[in-house]
């Protein structure tokens, strides 16, 4: 078994360290390093990849689900529009803010933001409907710069830049997977040609032969939406890339 | 009864502190019947120097203030801004004026088992043994009491501090301040002899113990003529402040004050000064050992008080150094403390002594 002992030091080696412990308390309290960030008055700049408040674009969510079905603190909720679409809702009370959301996110609905100081009046208003989604909250900005951390050698120091650091994050549109429906399973459909009725742009046709009803899915016009595969009711339709 | 009185204010005109600056002013104040007496009886350089400096107006300034620098400079050392958000354009200056209303607005709790007379008059009695020094240190030529033996008052004075912290942990009867007691008695035995032997070198030096002829007899300071001296008493001190890196009695991380435990309110303020009073008395002791009292340049219109201002900043300079070593060293444990001050402190303290003697010697 090894033993720790403290090391042994002769008195000449003593007064060294004092003295260099001496020195490194003088020269800071003349020429004091600083890392501390006076929050309101200036912000820290956060990278472009930070985790913070979700903001939501209706116009590009196809109502997947995704999210909902990934979040593991089950904060999400998807919730019907007056259009019979599902769009999110996340209670920031159970968010744990791991933008798992964003990044299963197909289409680039879900946006981050560097925003990270909401406050909410009460625990039932933590709860953002879509509506609140789609602008980011209101902020009042006193910051006039910004802050950022370098680590050069062994130190790390503080850098104070004049300017306002962008909340808002522009991230590029995903490159997107061409989707379409398609009928894994013909045998299980029972033709009730709810498919056909929820389809917007009719790709999904019904002719009735004589074995019954069949269905026809027009590939080339499918935009992937995907709503005629959340509505099946045999489950037999799914995505797939093009 | 008038003879009286006037022979009371000729003795007071007689000693009076000396601004060449302000006597115009003081000229024209003397003459007003009321006013002039106060002013007379105020500048009488023996209660000047209990009143005003160093005694009791200072001591309580630098109460006011020395909590601000030791947390600003501590800040500054690691890194941090320290007091900030009261008076945020000064710095947070005020910040313990701001904690002293809080401390005397807060309820005095004392707890059923405590010992309840002792408990409540041992804060207030501590400051005996702090105001009572200043009498004998001087501040230039301003001296409240002068003694052929000032600087033993002094040092027996200064002893006196543990007696009082002692009943402090005794009256609260609860374990952490028994605790933080016996902590305080073990590191008193470390630190007192070497700190008496460390002053007794310098006495033995200067061939008197009497505070105005030692600051006048240091054309060399003492610092130069006896460094060894100087470097025991300093650790010496710090060890008999009981402050980071010796804040063993009051260890806030496992005693959660030690002595100080069953305190709140108006007496917890008054404990909480008792460190920073004998960081006072150890700096102004020091500074006439070692720097020589209120001497220096002196500055011609300012008369008496060039000395005053001298011995004062000469002082807060030596606060200022004991204060920073809470930012550089951690806490010893009690057995490393009473090792530094039975082993090297003691053996720094008795070479000291030596090297005093052959300086007498030789010089």
């Amino acid at each position: 078994m090894r033993k720790v002992v403290a090391p042994d030091y002769t008195v000449f080696e003593h007064v060294k360290r004092h003295a260099e412990a001496v020195k490194t308390a003088i020269r800071e309290a003349i020429i004091p390093e600083s890392v501390t960030c006076s929050y309101p008055k200036e912000r820290r700049k956060m990278p472009a990849s930070f985790r913070g408040y979700l903001i939501f674009d209706p116009d590009r969510c196809i109502s997947c689900f995704g999210c909902a079905f990934i979040c593991p603190a089950n904060a999400i909720r998807m919730k019907e529009a007056e259009d019979g679409r599902y769009y999110p809702t996340i209670d920031y009370g159970k968010c744990i803010f791991c933008h798992f959301c964003l990044d299963s996110c197909p289409e680039g609905a879900l946006k981050p933001t560097k925003i990270h100081d909401v406050a909410y009046r009460d625990l039932d208003r933590m709860l953002t409907l879509t509506e609140e989604m789609i602008e980011p909250p209101e902020i009042i900005r006193e910051d006039k710069r910004y802050v950022e951390y370098v680590i050069d050698g062994r130190d790390l120091h503080l850098r104070r830049v004049d300017g306002e650091d962008e909340l808002l994050v522009d991230l590029p549109p995903p490159s997107k997977v061409e989707r379409i429906v398609s009928c894994i399973d013909p045998e299980s459909c029972t033709g009730c040609r709810i498919c056909e009725e929820v389809c917007e742009h009719g790709v999904i046709r019904s002719s009735v032969e004589e074995d019954g009803v069949r269905m026809v899915i027009d590939s080339e016009r499918c935009t992937g939406c995907g709503l005629c595969v959340k509505e099946c009711s045999m489950r037999v339709l799914r995505l797939v890339r093009r | 009864m008038t003879g009286t009185v006037e022979a009371l204010i000729n003795l007071m005109m007689a000693d009076q502190v000396a601004i060449p600056l302000l006597d115009p002013i003081l000229n024209i104040l003397y003459g007003i019947p009321l006013l002039g007496h106060l002013l007379a009886l105020i500048l009488w350089k023996p209660l000047f120097a209990a009143l005003i400096c160093p005694g009791f107006a200072t001591l309580g300034g630098l109460l006011m203030l020395l909590p601000w620098i030791e947390r600003k400079l501590v800040a500054r050392i690691q890194w941090r801004i320290g007091p900030h958000e009261i008076l945020p354009r000064m710095g947070g200056v005020i910040q313990l004026l701001a904690d002293s209303l809080r401390f005397l607005f807060q309820e005095v709790i004392v707890h059923r088992d405590a010992k309840q007379p002792y408990f409540l008059q041992f804060p207030v009695l501590s400051f005996i043994p702090a105001l009572l020094p200043l009498l004998f240190i001087p501040a230039g030529t301003i001296i409240a009491i002068e003694s052929p033996y000032g600087a033993q008052i002094v040092l027996a004075m200064v002893t006196l501090f543990p007696l009082f912290i002692l009943g402090l942990g005794w009256a609260s009867n609860s374990r952490f301040a028994y605790i933080g007691t016996v902590r305080e008695a073990f590191v008193y035995f470390g630190y007192e002899i070497a700190l008496i032997v460390s002053a007794f070198a310098m006495i033995v030096l200067y061939g008197t113990s009497d505070p105005l002829a030692i600051s006048g007899m240091q054309q060399v300071p003492g610092i130069i003529l006896n460094p060894v001296a100087a470097l025991a008493f300093f650790i010496a001190s710090a060890m008999a402040t009981s402050r980071l890196p010796f804040e063993i009695p009051e260890a806030d991380q496992e005693l959660a004050g030690g002595p100080h435990v069953e305190y709140s309110g108006i007496l917890f303020g008054l404990i909480y000064v008792i460190s920073y009073e004998k960081v006072y008395i150890l700096s102004g002791l020091m500074t006439l050992l070692f720097l020589g009292g209120g001497s220096g340049p002196e500055i011609r219109v300012l008369g008496d008080l060039s000395g005053l201002i001298w011995f004062i900043l000469k002082t807060l300079l030596v606060m200022i150094a004991l204060i920073a070593l809470r930012a550089i060293y951690p806490r010893y444990r009690l057995d490393q403390a009473l090792r530094i001050g039975w082993n090297p402190v003691f053996t720094l303290s008795t070479i000291a002594v030596g090297v005093s003697l052959m300086e007498v010697l030789l010089l």
